[in-house]
């Protein structure tokens, strides 16, 4: 039986320059929520990159539902069913809400389909609908990552991967996105997740991976990583205490 | 003297479109690929040889050739592309060898049409080259008239292919965030092959208009360069419609200072412009102080 996702000893680095992930492992169980967690430089987002296919891996697997696709372009990946949101969110500022969601579902040929499904996450998210004809660029941070989630979930993703959704925004809104992610964990959506705020990524999460040096030092419910004594030392500091 | 003026600022206008669909396929390109092709004002020139033979040996107008120079000059877009370009994608020295790659491939193209055409003043000269509208004190050339209306249909039409269809919209959002398109499922080494050749095919269909308004050769690209140049920073690098506006803008201004300071100051004018929108607004009229991610 195969775990969702699965990355094997992932080696990968930008252009000819040093490898940032050395060696990586990760798999990811469908319907959870996982967190990575790691000190700056871990590698956390280099390995979203590198699953999603923005970044070549140099040597090692990384396959969904048993399948490889660590030699397919970002586009074909996400036609397999993960999808991601990157740190900067990637929207298209000159676009307004509702082209945003249309590009969302850019791989829906149906526009019935289309149309049925942007109306449908204009319900989950009705700040979205409010704004549908604002140009995302004029948005607020807690507003563009709103987007930026409702954006991914058009395809209905089977991983919807999200590098550091909380950055940058305040608390409310970040207990907002969390209580979204496990809306979607709820509906049968897995959700990966990297997060600098790693006592709020785990308390959300089911599982937890922590990394460094791109290496994957252990994982294991989140619960026992946020009671770890290596890993609070390590990286979480006295907040988790 | 207000008649003259009138007069002065119709030719620029009917210049102005002209002008605009030159640009037009220069600031795509740049849009989506950051590719400042400095190869395109010889592809300009092909498609006015396109135009010139197939006028020249079949009688065709030009105006019914640009389809078939468009044509030609998509396909060359696409080798051009898969040959030279596509492989530089991935490169790390991406902008400076895609400046480097597109001189050398104008100096080939300027060397192949010279080759086969020589260096002589070529025009067609189909009857409406020739003739002019008149409204009292007021005349339009016939030629610039048409070229200038069909310049803007072709425009207007580019313009809804970008904004109405699904591969259009996969261009504007490749062109705002290449990442974040490719994130959406969108193909870009796709988007930007058939782009490319776009830009081309649009280089190709201002070359058939090119043909019957100026006189051209393949040396005359290098005067070109910087005209289309002037035009594409003042709009902003990549912005359709800044490119547009520019051309007509530059146009007028070029017409008047042509009028009443001689046509050698004409063509200083793209130039000088070119070296204060530098200066003075280096992101252009419609560009972003900072670079969109």
């Amino acid at each position: 039986m195969h775990e969702l996702l699965e990355v094997s000893n992932v080696v990968a680095g930008y252009g000819s320059g040093p490898a940032i992930l050395n060696g990586a492992d990760l798999d990811v169980a469908k319907g959870e929520i996982q967190c990575i967690i790691g000190p700056n430089g871990a590698g956390k987002s280099t390995l979203m990159k590198a699953i999603i296919g923005l970044l070549p891996i140099r040597s090692g697997e990384i396959r969904l539902l048993g399948e490889r696709i660590d030699r397919l372009r970002p586009d074909q990946i996400l036609q397999k069913g993960i999808a991601f949101v990157p740190q900067e969110r990637a929207l298209f500022p000159k676009m307004s809400v509702r082209e945003n969601l249309r590009m969302g579902g850019y791989t829906i040929r149906n526009e019935t389909e289309l149309k049925r499904r942007i109306d449908d996450v204009l319900d989950r998210f009705p700040i979205l609908r409010e704004r549908a004809s604002q140009h995302a660029g004029t948005m607020s941070g807690g507003q563009q990552q709103m987007l930026a989630m409702a954006r991914t979930l058009i395809v209905r993703p089977k991983i919807v991967m999200l590098d550091e959704p909380s950055l940058g925004l305040a608390p409310m809104i970040v207990k907002q996105m969390f209580d979204i992610m496990h809306q979607l964990r709820d509906s049968g959506m897995t959700v990966l997740l990297v997060e600098q705020n790693a006592v709020v990524g785990l308390k959300n999460a089911n599982r937890g991976t922590v990394l460094d040096l791109g290496r994957t030092l252990f994982s294991g419910p989140a619960k026992d990583i946020l009671t770890d004594p290596r890993v609070r030392e390590l990286y979480l500091g006295k907040a988790a205490a | 003297m207000l008649s003259s003026m009138l007069q002065v600022l119709i030719l620029g206008l009917a210049l102005g479109g002209v002008y605009a669909l030159m640009a037009s396929g220069l600031t795509l390109i740049f849009g989506v690929m950051r590719i400042v092709n400095l190869a395109h004002p010889i592809m300009i020139i092909a498609g006015a040889f396109v135009a010139y033979w197939l006028f020249r040996l079949y009688g065709v107008d030009p105006i019914l050739a640009m389809p078939i120079a468009a044509s030609v000059l998509f396909v060359i877009g696409v080798a051009l592309y898969k040959l030279v370009f596509e492989k530089e994608a991935a490169s790390a020295k991406y902008s400076e060898m895609t400046v480097l790659l597109t001189f050398a491939v104008a100096l080939c193209a300027d060397g192949l049409l010279g080759a086969l055409f020589s260096n002589t003043q070529r025009v067609t000269t189909p009857a409406y080259a020739t003739d002019a509208f008149i409204f009292g004190t007021v005349f339009i050339p016939k030629g610039q008239a048409y070229a200038g209306a069909i310049s803007l249909l072709v425009i207007g039409a580019l313009l809804a292919f970008l904004n109405f269809t699904r591969f259009g919209t996969a261009i504007r959002a490749t062109t705002q965030n290449r990442a974040a398109a490719q994130l959406m499922g969108v193909n870009v080494g796709r988007v930007s092959l058939i782009t490319f050749g776009i830009g081309i095919a649009l280089a190709g269909a201002a070359g058939a208009l090119v043909s019957f308004i100026f006189s051209f050769f393949p040396a005359k690209h290098w005067e070109w360069i910087a005209i289309l140049m002037s035009l594409v920073v003042l709009g902003g690098m990549g912005k359709l419609v800044g490119a547009i506006l520019g051309a007509f803008l530059l146009s007028v201004i070029a017409a008047f200072v042509g009028t009443y300071f001689g046509s050698t100051w004409s063509t200083m004018t793209f130039f000088l412009a070119l070296f204060v929108i530098l200066l003075v607004k280096p992101e252009g009229l419609l560009g972003d102080r900072q670079e969109e991610a």
